[in-house]
């Protein structure tokens, strides 16, 4: 029934009263001309059917003759031959169509995303002297060859993606990171150390150790020296330094705690906020911003179909969530813990991984609006760092270079 | 008429053929008592809210109950909704 009823609603119906005694007659009569009618309905006014539009214009004679009144005609047929008197408005309808037809598939904006604004230019321009240049067809955009293109002109990316979103262009671009200087493993090379320690132990498997155990060294003191003196000639010789160097360092905290803790907490209300957003710029619309004294700002853009392709309007709907301070007591020995665990993260982002905990004092103590920690750690870890030393040679080759 | 039907109608059932393709007796459909469709009918006789009258070769049948709309008519069947609590076959006179 609703596929007829659909088909019905294309193709158009009629709806008709019939009034007085003979109604029953009448529909009889409709009947043996072969007119189809459903929903027929009896009500005060008499009884009201629908029949379809095709039929209504071939027996408007026989309806009008047996006084029937017409209440309603509907349906798609009816209104486009209405629209058949209405040329202009078609014309321009189709005007319409046809504008966003060509109109929606051109490229009108080249999007560079991932690198700076120059570099960003300068894939443009490149684009542009490669006939790349908008408004250019969706047809003629070949997403393959500009990658190509943009791979042989810049060196700096290491991955490059170009797709067409709408009515823009956009190219994705990573740029490349800077190689790490790793010293490579025959390279002259010296351990210094990273830190200020105490030496506990020196394994040195080559190069000249400077230190012994006890020696207090300081950061970016010589450990284990590159340089050897050679046994046959008496002379220096340069070697890459090896070897694994354990010191005592000692790491001082003081943290805090506050005992009166505000936590925010969010409440059921909620009111939104809209903008329409043009150009990278934002007009409100409706609503208030930051409604709430304490609130969560969530933001989502809602893009208007047709219009956000054809033009960079959107509309940004904002929601404030209403949060409300609430005070919260720390107890004692929650308030440690966190300090405790909190000490811990800091000492692991500031020694080694193979770092080993000697002997650690903590004091906690605390006055009216805090709690306090005070700790020392004292970790044996490696505290060597490997630097490269450059060959005296080189280095004369560079100086005579500058004076030239 | 009346005597030539019934010929048919039983030649119909003797040789299993479908009743209303061979005589000109009308088919009734019932779902639950909701909706009734009657094929091979002649026409409405009386059509008010509460009992809807319909004409076949042999009978009258009149449905009585509430509510009554007929959902599609045409030359062949007629299709009625509403509440149904009682269907009388009257002989035709």
């Amino acid at each position: 029934m609703l596929i007829f009823k659909l088909v019905s609603m294309l193709r158009g119906y009629a709806v008709i009263r019939l009034k007085g005694a003979n109604s029953e007659k009448i529909i009889n009569l409709l009947r043996r001309k072969g007119i189809l009618m459903w929903d027929v309905e009896k009500n005060e006014d008499g009884i009201k059917l629908k029949i379809s539009y095709e039929d209504y214009e071939r027996y408007k004679d026989t309806i009008e003759e047996a006084k029937i009144e017409t209440v309603n005609k509907k349906g798609l047929a009816l209104k486009v031959k209405k629209l058949k008197l209405r040329k202009g408005f078609v014309a321009g309808l189709l005007i319409l169509i046809v504008c966003l037809y060509i109109f929606s598939s051109m490229v009108w904006n080249v999007e560079v995303v991932g690198t700076n604004s120059t570099t960003a230019k300068n894939i443009i321009k490149v684009l542009e002297q490669n006939n790349v240049k908008v408004p250019m067809a969706h047809t003629g955009i070949k997403p393959k060859k500009i990658e190509t293109l943009i791979y042989t002109n810049f060196n700096q990316f290491k991955f490059v993606e170009v797709y067409i979103e709408g009515s823009n262009l956009l190219i994705f671009v990573k740029e490349k990171k800077p190689e790490n200087a790793e010293i490579q493993g025959n390279e002259p090379s010296s351990i210094i150390s990273g830190k200020n320690a105490i030496i506990n132990k020196v394994i040195a498997k080559s190069g000249q150790p400077m230190v012994k155990e006890g020696d207090v060294v300081y950061e970016g003191q010589t450990l284990v020296m590159g340089m050897v003196k050679n046994k046959n000639s008496e002379e220096f010789m340069m070697v890459p330094s090896d070897g694994t160097i354990y010191g005592k360092t000692y790491y001082n905290f003081e943290m805090k705690e506050e005992k009166l803790k505000n936590f925010e907490v969010g409440t059921d209300k909620s009111k939104n906020v809209y903008y329409l957003q043009k150009n990278g710029s934002s007009i409100k619309i409706i609503g208030d911003k930051g409604p709430y004294k304490n609130y969560n700002y969530k933001e989502s853009t809602v893009r208007i179909p047709i219009i956000s392709y054809l033009s960079d309007i959107a509309i940004i709907k904002g929601t404030y969530y209403e949060h409300i301070v609430k005070p919260v007591e720390i107890d004692e020995n929650t308030a440690k813990n966190k300090m405790k665990i909190d000490m811990y993260d800091n000492l692991l982002k500031m020694c080694n991984q193979n770092a080993k905990v000697l002997d650690s004092s903590l004091n906690f103590s605390e006055d009216d609006e805090y709690f306090y920690l005070r700790a020392q750690i004292e970790v044996i870890e490696d505290i060597g760092k490997k630097v490269r030393l450059y060959p005296i040679e080189d280095i004369n080759v560079e100086k005579t270079d500058d004076k030239n | 008429m009346g005597k030539f039907n019934n010929l048919r109608s039983k030649l119909a059932d003797d040789l299993d053929i479908p009743n209303d393709a061979f005589s000109d007796n009308f088919d009734l459909k019932m779902h639950g008592n909701k909706k009734i469709i009657i094929e091979n009918h002649l026409g409405i006789t009386v059509y008010e809210n509460n009992q809807v009258g319909i004409k076949t070769v042999e009978n009258n049948i009149m449905i009585k109950g509430s509510k009554f709309i007929i959902e599609e008519i045409n030359n062949y069947s007629v299709i009625i909704k509403g509440n149904i609590d009682e269907i009388i076959f009257g002989k035709r006179e």
